[in-house]
């Protein structure tokens, strides 16, 4: 169970990346994930959920989809404005 | 008809990997290591399945011919630690807290105040669990992944992942093999089955069964 370290990744780069394109919220992120990356789907979404409370990212969807191998990358995000 | 300004929600690439960071920290200590010399080693297994034992085995043997030294990790207690310290050599705990695995800037931490010059071997017992640890780079110059003979011979089977990213595999306890019918032959084509072409050792830490090999295997390629 370490999707809960996973989501914090994710949610950190998502607020990086957020920063370096100036916009406010972040709407949605897309990830891939492979069958290999060692990583549960509802796990991740449940701990994405609560760990991106009070960031810039609470509020978003995080969209998962099926990677190769041991992929596990954060795609693109949507944001707003 | 003029409607006002909306700002519209936009797409913006990333493109990058979740574990970039672990991923950068581990190319550093990799660098590190080989700078110093220093061959690294990690072991993962579910718990239970004799990392401690091994490595306590292997660096009695080991710490009297070459500079050798353990990290440890668990999710709480020092008791690994003091159990291998009883082997002379230089052991530090990592605790995790509730962190199922450990990663690269774990490791870091704990040899800020070591030298690694010192140091010929370095083993890194992982937190027992055969799935998060897969997923982090520790650094390591070789992942060696256990299993019990107590365990059933599908385990890599059931955590592909793990053995996929392992260098070799050591099935230990083989000692209990008879007792809990363990399946040999099924076991090794299991591993081969996830891992072809993947070097495996049977052994038994406590009757010292298999131990030479596992040894000769650490000296090879010795300056």
């Amino acid at each position: 169970m370490h999707e809960l370290s996973i989501a914090l990744e994710i949610i950190e780069l998502a607020e990086e990346a957020l920063s370096r394109h100036g916009g406010e919220r972040v709407k949605a992120v897309y990830i891939q994930v492979g069958p290999l990356a060692g990583v549960t789907r509802e796990a991740l979404l449940f701990s994405f959920g609560i760990a991106c409370e009070g960031t810039t990212v609470e509020g978003s969807s995080l969209l998962i989809q099926e990677g190769e191998g041991m992929d596990l990358d954060i795609l693109r995000m949507e944001i707003e404005p | 008809m003029s409607r006002p300004e909306i700002s519209r929600p936009r797409i913006v690439e990333v493109r990058e990997r979740v574990l970039k960071q672990n991923d950068l920290l581990a190319r550093e200590l990799r660098s590190q290591f080989r700078l110093a010399g220093t061959r690294v080693i990690s072991m993962v297994s579910s718990p239970g399945a004799g990392k401690t034992s091994l490595l306590e085995r292997t660096l009695t043997i080991l710490g009297p011919l070459r500079r050798v030294a353990a990290l440890v990790g668990d999710l709480a207690t020092e008791n690994d630690a003091n159990r291998l310290q009883r082997s002379g050599v230089p052991v530090k705990q990592i605790t995790t807290g509730t962190v199922c695995h450990l990663d690269a800037s774990m490791v870091s931490a704990a040899l800020a105040d070591w030298d690694l010059d010192s140091l010929d071997v370095l083993f890194i017992e992982n937190v027992g669990n055969l799935v998060c640890p897969s997923s982090y780079d520790l650094g390591e110059d070789l992942r060696v992944v256990l299993l019990a003979a107590t365990e059933g011979e599908d385990k890599p089977l059931k955590y592909p992942t793990i053995f996929n990213t392992a260098d070799i595999a050591i099935i230990t306890k083989i000692d209990l093999a008879d007792a809990a019918e363990f399946d040999r032959n099924a076991a090794h084509r299991h591993i081969q089955a996830v891992r072809p072409g993947m070097r495996v050792f049977e052994l038994s830490s406590k009757t010292g069964a298999g131990m030479d090999a596992w040894i000769a295997y650490l000296n090879e390629g010795r300056s």
